[in-house]
Order: structure tokens, then C-alpha cells, then sequence
């Protein structure tokens, strides 16, 4: 079924191009919140070379965002550019999933909350690795190449918290039941999915996904004696409601730009 | 530009060995060798003998400089999150990463001085060390934000450039990379500002308030004039510049640049007497600095407390690591 990999939309009907769409935004806007959530921890790190490491993170991210914003407003073609998508949107129109909608917490909230997105997020980017849409395949290999370090980084932290015992144990089992219920949101079913499974643009549907990502995780989970992530309440909800801490996020970034919407910043 | 990679060469340990305050001398001999060869041009490394007074001196002053990268982190990580498009938030997230850096790397420094970096910030969060006099200020629009990275780190540039070639070799090659990265720093406050000004009315206005706002502070920041014989730090080479040298130059370099945008400053004594060929302006206010250093500024305590309570919180990730670490040797 798979079309050839092209540059153009053209082969892919309309509803699989309206699912494309999606597939990016929600793409985009979790690594647009994470990396703010991030850049939270800029200046503030428990040590100064993590302090510098999470800034780099946060780069990254924000970094893919900007790209798949891009990649995003070539398809819609309706006059608004990255920036507009990235800054310009009401709460409630933003795709993120459930699991970046928990304020930024602790050490152990960002370690728990970045290894549960990163290992769900390597997956998601596998299966669009191989996508029939070639800007998104190019994209997507760049991204893979830099994400491979940002799991490493946070496994290396999973690991030292969960076998320090004492408090960091505590507190990383604290964070995991705050986050790990809404972790699989990373999966909530897009709208149309099939039509992208059909198009050649995303390997498998979502629940397949999902548990590839419970099979990847769970030999860690059981070496650390952790508790593995339940089941999503609501999945088909995943990405749809967002919390007051989004508000305050959304408050702050939209704060500088919406003194002038229309100035150039 | 310096190419960071262009690094002095490091003597081996038998040459070193070979200084003669590095033989086993009586104290004054050990002294007098030492002076001898700082006041030639001589670089010293954390390896070297040295005199309490001088190693006392450098750590002192790379201690307020790390102090001052750490603090300066403060005032402008408050617009992290407010960085009004995708591009704007890389640069703002790598330069504030940056001022991380250098404080890393300027602590480094100061610890192979002896004094480890949990009591350089005991120290720091008590008020017994200092931090620059900018960093103690509020920043109240996205303007600021174009005026520090362009300007504050301007006067900073002015004085670590002349840094580079600091007696206390660790220092200067820190310096080198630091001065690059900050070099990178002033273009994008200057695109910043550059930015507002061929912008809107009211774009244009925020700048020249920020700007106004900033200019006593930039104009206190390199410190009041001091006789270049009395003072200590000039005698041993750890620096290379006068307060007024460094206050002349920056002035030179970056008046002329604020005025070509159309910019006005807030003195209307400031001018370039070309027959003295030295700028004059208001003397600034030397009683805000001395007060503003002393941790009594705007901002001062409001910051401390910050790190102060971000670092209470973080203590329980430093003790894990610690311990662990301590299990493993």
C-alpha cells in the first residue's frame, strides 16, 4: 500500500492529509511544551553541569518543535508561519498530550516525566521513520540521531534515583504515580490514524505503538522494581484537555508576543 | 574573534619545576622569584608556588566573576519562558546556558585555588562574596533583554577581553573561550534591539526606556577611578585594565553605535573631548554602586533568596549523587 516516498501531498487523499496535519501538531506541540518544561530548570539545576545539560535539552526540543512547525505550515499553506502556530493558538487548541500537562515538580518529576516521553517518543519516531512524506522521514532521521542521547541521559538518572533508595527513591515513586497514569497519552488516537497507516506515513496504529513502548520499558521497570505505567484513563481525551498549569505556561510565552501580534519580535 | 582553541602552551612539570619559586627556597626568595617573573610577563599555574597574597587575590576576583555569571543568570531567566518567537527562544536558552557554563568553568577555577564550590556559595547566598552591580536590577520588559545582551555584556566583554592575558594562566585560557561565546552573545542582543527599533512606536519606546534605565548601571558597573599603583590586582598582572580604562573604552566602541540606531542617553554631559581625547560625562552615582554591591539593591535579596530556596530543593540530588559517589570509591 505504501506510496512512494515524495515531497508532495498530492497522493495522499484529503482525509490522510488532514491526519498528516495532525500527526505533526501533536508532534510539534509535545516538543514545544516539554522543552519549555525543560528550560524551567535553566539557572536553577540541582548541579551546574546538569543545569547545562538541560538547557541543551531543552534546545533540542524546541529545536524539533520549530521543524515540525515548519514542516507543518508548508502543508497547511494558509499564510501562518511556524511562529504563528507555535504562539498564536488558544489553550484549548493545543495537541499536546496529558503527560506534559503536569507543572514541572521536583528532580524526580522531570527525570520520571522525560524518560516516560523520551522512550514513548522513540518509538512514535521510529514508526513515522520510514514515512512515504519525505520532508518528514529527513526530519525525523535528524531528530532520532539527537533524541538517542536525551534517552541515555534521563535512563542514567531513572537508574540512580531508583537504586539510591532512601529519599530519591521515594520521591521518583511519587513522580511516577503523579505521571506514569498519563503516560501513554503519547498514543492517544489521532483523528483519521488509518488513513495515515494506509498512506505509508505512520508503521502502525497508535495501540500498536503503545505496546511496543510497554515492551521496550517493561524489563526496566521490573530491574528497578518499579510499577509500570497503568493503562490511560480516557485515551481518545489524551491531547484534548489541558491544565491550569498549561494555562500559566501559555500565559507567560504568549506575554511578550501578544503586545503586538502583529510587530515583528 | 579568538580562536578558543588557541591556547598558551603549558610548560611540562620539569620545567615548571625548574621556575625558581618553585625550588625549595626560604619564603622571601621563593616571593621575590615570583614577582620577578609575574612582573616579566610570567604566567602562573594552580601547580605553582605562590603567595598567600596573591593566591588570595585571584581567587578573590575569579570568585566574583563566577558569582556574577551565576547571578546574571537570574534576571534574564525570567523571560526564558516569555522569548516571544521559536527563534528567540533558542538564543535566549543558549546564552543563559552559557552564563551556566562560565560559571561552571570559572568555579573550576577558583576550586583548584582551595576553596570548594559549596562554600563559595555558602559565601555567595550570605552576602560575604559579591556579584556585579547589574545583576542586582529588575527587568521589566523584552527590551531589557536586548539591552543586557547587548550592552551589559558589552562592558563585560571590555573587561574580560583584557583578561585574556591574565598572570594566572587557568583564568586566562578560560577567558579565551569565555569571550568568544560572549562575542556571540552581543549579536544577538543586538539583533534584539535592532529588532525594536526599526519596529514599532511602541517597540521603539520600550528599548529607549530599558536603555535609559540601564545606562547608570553600565555607566557604575567597571567601578570608580582608582590609582593604577594602588591597586593590588593591577600589580600582579590578574588584570590589565584600569576601571576608567575599561569605562573609556566601552564608551568609545559603543556610543557612537547606540547613537547611529537613533538612540539617546540619559547624560547631557556625555561627549567626547577630543583635545583630551577621553570621554567626559556625569559622574555617576558612586554611593548606589557601593550600595548596590553590598547586596541592598533592587533586586538583591529577592535573588539570593531565590537560589537560596531553588537550592534547598535541590540538596536531596546532590546529597544522591554524593552518596553514591562515596559508595563506589
Amino acid at each position: 500500500m505504501n506510496a512512494e516516498r515524495t515531497g508532495d501531498t498530492a497522493n495522499l487523499d484529503p482525509t490522510a492529509r488532514l491526519a498528516l496535519g495532525e500527526l505533526l501538531l501533536s508532534m510539534a506541540d509535545d516538543e514545544f511544551v516539554i522543552g519549555f518544561s525543560d528550560s524551567e530548570w535553566t539557572g536553577i539545576a540541582p548541579l551546574l553541569e546538569e543545569d547545562v545539560a538541560m538547557s541543551s535539552l531543552a534546545q533540542d526540543e524546541i529545536g524539533h518543535a520549530k521543524a515540525l512547525y515548519e514542516l507543518l505550515a508548508g502543508l497547511l499553506d494558509d499564510g501562518h508561519d511556524a511562529d504563528a502556530i507555535a504562539y498564536d493558538r488558544e489553550p484549548p487548541d493545543y495537541r499536546h498530550c496529558r503527560l506534559l500537562d503536569h507543572p514541572r515538580g521536583d528532580w524526580a518529576d522531570t527525570i520520571a516525566r522525560r524518560f516516560l516521553y523520551d522512550t514513548a517518543d522513540a518509538v512514535r519516531l521510529e514508526a513515522v521513520a520510514s514515512a512515504s512524506w519525505a520532508p518528514l522521514a529527513e526530519l525525523v532521521g535528524k531528530i532520532r540521531r539527537e533524541e538517542r542521547y536525551h534517552v541515555m541521559h534521563v535512563g542514567a538518572w531513572l537508574e540512580r534515583l531508583a537504586l539510591a533508595g532512601g529519599e530519591a527513591r521515594v520521591r521518583l515513586e511519587d513522580a511516577l504515580e503523579r505521571l506514569a497514569p498519563d503516560a501513554a497519552t503519547v498514543f492517544a488516537p489521532l483523528r483519521d490514524e488509518a488513513a495515515l497507516v494506509a498512506g505509508g506515513i505512520l508503521a502502525a496504529p497508535m495501540n500498536d505503538l503503545e505496546a511496543r513502548w510497554r515492551t521496550m520499558i517493561g524489563p526496566t521497570f521490573e530491574r528497578l522494581r518499579l510499577t509500570p505505567p497503568p493503562p490511560a484513563t480516557e485515551p481518545e481525551r489524551g491531547r484534548l484537555d489541558h491544565t491550569a498549569a498549561f494555562e500559566w505556561l501559555h500565559s507567560e510565552f504568549t506575554s511578550v508576543r501578544r503586545l503586538d501580534p502583529a510587530a515583528t519580535w | 574573534m579568538t580562536d578558543p582553541l588557541s591556547l598558551d602552551p603549558v610548560l611540562s612539570p620539569q620545567e615548571r619545576g625548574r621556575l625558581p619559586f618553585n625550588e625549595d627556597l626560604p619564603h622571601d626568595e621563593r616571593f621575590e622569584h615570583f614577582e620577578a617573573h609575574v612582573l616579566a610577563g610570567g604566567k602562573v599555574e594552580s601547580t605553582d608556588w605562590m603567595p598567600d597574597e596573591y593566591r588570595t587575590g585571584v581567587l578573590r576576583f575569579v570568585e566574583m566573576h563566577a558569582n556574577s555569571e551565576l547571578m546574571g543568570v537570574l534576571p534574564e531567566r525570567e523571560w526564558l519562558m516569555r522569548a516571544p518567537t521559536l527563534r528567540r527562544k533558542l538564543a535566549l536558552t543558549a546564552k543563559v546556558q552559557d552564563e551556566v557554563g562560565h560559571a561552571q568553568l570559572l568555579y573550576r577555577v577558583a576550586e583548584d585555588l582551595g576553596k570548594p564550590r559549596e562554600a563559595m556559595f555558602d559565601d555567595l547566598l550570605a552576602g560575604k562574596t559579591k556579584f556585579h552591580n547589574v545583576f542586582h536590577y529588575p527587568t521589566r520588559s523584552w527590551a531589557d533583554i536586548g539591552v543586557i545582551a547587548w550592552l551589559v555584556d558589552a562592558a563585560a566583554i571590555v573587561a574580560q577581553q583584557a583578561l585574556r592575558d591574565s598572570s594566572y594562566a587557568p583564568y586566562a585560557r578560560t577567558m579565551k573561550k569565555i569571550c568568544w561565546e560572549e562575542s556571540v552573545h552581543i549579536m544577538h542582543g543586538r539583533d534584539v534591539v535592532v529588532t525594536m527599533v526599526t519596529g514599532t512606536d511602541e517597540q521603539r519606546a520600550m528599548l529607549q526606556e530599558a536603555l535609559d534605565r540601564w545606562w547608570g548601571p553600565l555607566m557604575q558597573m567597571h567601578g570608580p577611578r582608582s590609582p593604577r599603583e594602588k591597586d593590588r590586582d593591577l600589580h600582579w598582572r590578574i588584570k590589565a585594565k584600569t576601571s576608567e580604562e575599561l569605562r573609556q573604552e566601552f564608551l568609545t566602541i559603543y556610543v557612537p553605535r547606540i547613537l547611529e540606531l537613533g538612540l539617546t542617553l540619559p547624560d547631557s554631559e556625555l561627549r567626547r573631548d577630543d583635545d583630551l581625547g577621553e570621554w567626559r560625562y556625569t559622574e555617576p552615582d558612586w554611593q548606589e554602586l557601593r550600595t548596590v554591591v553590598t547586596n541592598h539593591g533592587p533586586k538583591s535579596q529577592e535573588r539570593l533568596e531565590f537560589r537560596r530556596v531553588s537550592r534547598e530543593e535541590t540538596r536531596w540530588v546532590r546529597e544522591t549523587i554524593l552518596r553514591a559517589a562515596g559508595a563506589a570509591a
